[in-house]
């Protein structure tokens, strides 16, 4: 009965009721005491009035308590002191009776009155927190923006019976509602927001629709970086209600920035799944394609090699099976090779070495390839150190060398070398013969393009392609053009970017190696 | 050379039986088994001096074949890889393989593959030359001289111990990692430029075209093989 009293707030009553309650306290108390007045003392019927006060203190408040105060004493005075029915005093020390009883009535009342704001107080905040908790624990249950906007909306509803809204940023970083709530919160410039939001630090404006409300713009700080705002409308102006919407943008802005975290991880995730199933279904086919390419080819091989030797005839069309699946080979492995670059970003593993080195590695994986096209390779040895995939590399400088031998007349030498620019190296393979259609110059590099469509000969057109994949993928570039001294010139660029340092070793004194 | 036994360990039959024919031709003994568990069990059998593996077992990685092998056995390991796995090779040659060939591969290729690690296998068991010549280069470590067309080369320490190790293991390939770590005491790949330079700097002082060497070769992705 008392706790509920006590937690009854002054402001969910209107004031004409709490002071109605005061009048009406009274009046019950001299309605109950006057049919005993004859049996009644004096001092008993003050308790009774102090006791009315106490009463009216918890239920209604300071005011009422005051009012019931001063009433009691007149009511005392004019009802029961003699002479009754009149305000006047004939016994002196009556005076002093009315002096005290009104400050003892107005001390206890005013008490009374205090205790049961406190309390009540206590109470609010309880319910607050306790709705801070709740709000908290739906927050970290969430799993979409969505739901943490409905949850706030309905903590701030209960509690304030203050409308929100809520306000994200969008891929091109503006400010977005989750939910649009028609006309709880009045549509705020988007400006004021950008700037609370850039500020970080929370705003307060009148809401301007009559209401007289304030709009409390909080700016949600992620860790990283700011999450949004939380635009709130609230009925009365509260001074300790500052840090509660702080701990609630806190909140707020832990549950936002989970679920953009949340978001960040499964999109890394799903990425590394589908980059694992791409490259095994790859190397799966690669597997079971260069299977049987192996067997043909070793087969065929033995056939020409092994005893006994076979028919001149014989030999001849087991040479070509292998050779035909030589080919095959590698038409496999452009296709792969294509597949693997253009289905998704290319995973180079770079590492900083001279370019000497992966020409070399290319020149001998061609072996006879190049027969009959001798290479000229010049100013290789003085490059900086780049940083590169040998491997994707050395891919390119074989595609480069195979299609100068292809395109080459019988005997033309094949020329590489390097120039190095300010930020670029770029390194160039020329070829003899009539170079690159000028018409097509730029279309080379396309898919399943071929600089010379009317020749004999072989290819798919994809080569060049691949190059130019691998040489952007080092954030390169590459070009072919026809030098004025005839044939044609493939050339591409790789950064230079910073080497790493490298301490020279001091070559050791005639005594130590002899 | 002749005799030898061979353990082929190659999943594909077709496969086998060009290797097969194509070692026999040789004149030596081949034993054939189709998974790594097989391949185990067939190496403690015939006790090869030789193991041909591939790398695509269906019963898994052949770095754990390599590792399990080298428990107990020295005898060198040739791999037959599919080009596009440098990253599975380099994991078997660290186990201990010893060279690869990447498929598809010819015979000839095979075969000198195999006579030149069944006869680093049986040059082991000695002590190593203390002098060895390749092109025009002599070097005699018991000196610690090396010599290019009779000319004295001066090498610093550094390359003269990527030298030797490159030397003591010709034929074989030696990934990054093991090179930095036999002669820079590190498995750390952060200073494989290092290493790169250093190649390059025995490549220009012994080789006769460092853009096109003979003798140290580059293993693109994998590391360097030296080559008598």
């Amino acid at each position: 009965m008392l706790s509920s009293i006590l937690l009854t707030e002054d402001r969910k009553r209107p004031a004409g009721w709490r002071y109605g309650l005061a009048v009406l306290a009274c009046g019950v108390v001299v309605a109950g005491l006057l049919p005993f007045r004859t049996h009644l003392d004096l001092p008993n019927t003050v308790m009774f009035f102090l006791l009315t006060v106490v009463v009216v203190a918890l239920m209604a408040g300071r005011g009422p308590a005051v009012l019931a105060s001063v009433l009691g004493v007149a009511l005392f005075d004019f009802l029961f002191v003699p002479p009754r029915f009149s305000f006047e005093v004939s016994h002196a020390p009556h005076l002093l009776t009315f002096a005290v009883m009104l400050v003892v009535s107005l001390i206890v009342g005013q008490l009374t009155a205090g205790l049961r704001a406190q309390a009540s107080e206590a109470a609010r905040r309880e319910r607050v927190a306790r709705g801070l908790y709740g709000l908290a624990r739906e927050l970290a249950g969430a799993v979409g923006v969505e739901q943490v906007d409905e949850s706030v909306a309905r903590f701030l509803q209960e509690q304030w019976s203050a409308p929100c809204r809520l306000l994200l940023p969008t891929a091109d970083e503006h400010l977005q509602a989750v939910h649009e709530r028609g006309g709880v919160v009045p549509a705020l410039d988007v400006a004021l927001l950008m700037k609370v939001r850039d500020a970080q630090r929370p705003l307060q404006v009148p809401a301007g629709d009559g209401t007289g409300r304030q709009v409390h713009v909080l700016p949600l700080l992620g860790a990283t970086r700011n999450r949004g705002v939380l635009a709130v409308a609230l009925a009365e102006r509260a001074d300790d209600i500052g840090p509660l919407l702080e701990a609630l943008a806190a909140l707020v802005s832990t549950a936002v920035e989970r679920l953009h975290f949340v978001e960040v991880a499964q999109a890394a995730q799903l990425e590394a799944v589908s980059e694992r199933l791409r490259s095994s279904i790859l190397s799966a086919f690669s597997h079971d394609v260069r299977t049987p390419l192996t067997a043909l080819y070793g087969l065929a091989d033995s056939l020409v090699v092994g005893p006994p030797p076979l028919p001149d005839q014989a030999r001849d069309i087991a040479e070509a099976i292998r050779d035909q699946a030589l080919r095959v080979n590698g038409m496999v492995g452009n296709l792969l090779d294509m597949a693997r670059l253009q289905t998704g970003p290319v995973s180079l593993r770079k590492e900083w070495q001279p370019v000497e080195e992966v020409v070399g590695a290319s020149l001998k994986l061609l072996g006879s390839a190049l027969e009959g096209h001798p290479v000229r390779v010049a100013g290789l040895a003085d490059l900086p150190l780049l940083e590169f995939d040998a491997v994707l590399i050395e891919r390119v400088l074989c595609n480069l060398f195979e299609n100068a031998a292809k395109y080459s007349p019988p005997g033309a030498a094949i020329l590489l070398d390097a120039a190095v620019g300010p930020l670029t190296v770029e390194l160039r393979v020329t070829s003899g013969g009539g170079g690159f259609p000028p018409d097509k110059l730029e279309k080379v590099f396309d898919l399943f393009e071929r600089g010379h469509a009317e020749t004999a000969v072989v290819g798919m057109g994809i080569g060049l392609a691949i190059c130019r994949s691998i040489v952007e993928a080092h954030g390169g570039a590459i070009r072919a053009f026809n030098p004025p001294e005839g044939g044609g010139c493939v050339a591409f660029c790789l950064p230079r970017g910073t080497p790493p340092l490298i301490e020279s070793e001091a070559l050791p004194l005639e005594d130590e190696l002899g | 050379m002749k005799d030898a036994m061979i353990l082929l360990i190659e999943d594909e039959r077709q496969i086998r039986r060009f290797v097969r024919s194509a070692l026999e031709n040789e004149g030596l003994r081949v034993s054939e088994a189709e998974t790594r568990r097989e391949g185990l069990l067939a190496a403690g059998r015939c006790q090869p001096e030789l193991v041909i593996l591939d790398l695509g077992l269906p019963d898994g990685d052949g770095a754990k074949f390599v590792d399990d092998f080298r428990a107990w056995s020295a005898a060198p390991v040739l791999v037959l890889s599919a080009r596009s796995t440098e990253y599975d090779k380099i994991g078997v040659l660290d186990a201990g393989a010893d060279d690869y060939l990447t498929k598809p591969f010819s015979i000839g290729e095979l075969l000198a593959r195999v006579r030149a690690l069944l006869r680093r296998g049986r040059a082991r068991p000695g002590a190593e030359a203390s002098r060895v010549s390749f092109g025009d280069v002599e070097v005699d470590f018991a000196l610690r001289q090396v010599q290019r067309r009779g000319e004295p080369v001066r090498l610093t320490p550094l390359e003269y111990r990527l030298l030797a190790v490159l030397v003591a293991n010709a034929g074989k390939v030696m990934t990054h990692r093991q090179l930095l770590h036999e002669v820079w005491g590190q498995a750390t790949g952060d200073n494989s430029h290092y290493l790169r330079i250093y190649v390059g700097h025995l490549r220009h002082k012994l080789e006769d075209d460092p853009a096109q060497p003979r003798h140290f070769l580059t293993e693109t992705g994998v590391g360097y093989r030296f080559q008598l």
